[in-house]
């Protein structure tokens, strides 16, 4: 495994699970302490999940950064899916659905330091979220 | 413990389900399950879900952890939640995961107390 680039597939359930463990471990071997390693896990379960539920299949990348000599962490989620009709209302958390795509978002926005989305009607979805060590 | 075992077992008339330490969707699912099983051959007065091992709660998790307690309720069985781990709390307080009236107690042993089950070795 590599902590500073990588990709892993996400095409079942399980590689929610995949995709937890890989993000942890690349978490902890950047030097994240231990609650930025369950917000950036808790993170990376939400938004692969959203590729299994939405999309079907798609990808998990990640990147090591830094800044100021402090490690970061950018994830990207990529898939080819649907897209999100209303980004805007998602991210305010007012898209927000007991299952759906909003919550998962509204969350996610909550445990990161920085996320955007980038999204196409029938093209598909890449979510990034960065997250820096402190 | 690993991502498929589960375990939901009697002490005395209570319910004592354990989550793995990193559960699938299905693997949350299946406990679930396999709780409610369990109640349709005995009634029991109380039912705890320990999440001592538990590293990760994201959305999903925890709507269903309170779906399984209203479930219980229904049943007309009181849940406790055990074992929350620090991280988890932190995460759970931070995206205002709701999990209803559910109590929470230190461990089993605080579960225990609550419901009512007296140590036996404790009183000699």
């Amino acid at each position: 495994m590599t902590t500073e680039t990588g990709t892993l597939a996400i095409d079942s359930e399980d590689d929610i699970l995949v995709a937890r463990q890989r993000a942890r471990e690349i978490a902890e071997e950047l030097g994240f302490r231990r609650t930025d390693v369950t917000r950036i896990v808790t993170a990376v379960s939400e938004l692969s999940r959203n590729i299994y539920l939405y999309a079907g299949e798609g990808e998990m990348r990640w990147r090591a950064l830094e800044r100021h000599g402090q490690p970061g962490l950018e994830l990207q989620f990529v898939d080819e899916g649907p897209g999100i009709e209303n980004v805007e209302a998602v991210l305010a958390g007012e898209h927000s659905t007991s299952e759906g795509m909003g919550r998962g978002v509204t969350g996610t926005k909550q445990l990161v330091d920085e996320i955007e989305i980038d999204t196409e009607l029938g093209e598909g979805t890449t979510v990034t979220i960065i997250k820096w060590a402190t | 413990m690993s991502p498929s075992e589960q375990s939901v077992v009697w002490v005395r008339d209570i319910l004592l389900a354990t989550f793995p330490d990193n559960p699938t969707d299905k693997t949350i699912e299946r406990l679930q399950e396999a709780v409610l099983d369990a109640m349709t051959g005995r009634q029991p007065t109380g039912v705890i879900l320990d999440l001592s091992g538990v590293e990760t709660v994201d959305s999903f998790f925890a709507r269903m952890i309170a779906e399984t307690a209203q479930m219980i309720d229904l049943m007309g069985a009181e849940t406790i939640v055990v074992g929350i781990r620090p991280p988890v709390a932190m995460t759970a307080a931070e995206l205002g995961y709701d999990l209803g009236d559910v109590r929470k107690a230190r461990n089993t042993d605080h579960a225990l107390d609550l419901l009512g089950v007296s140590n036996v070795e404790r009183d000699v």
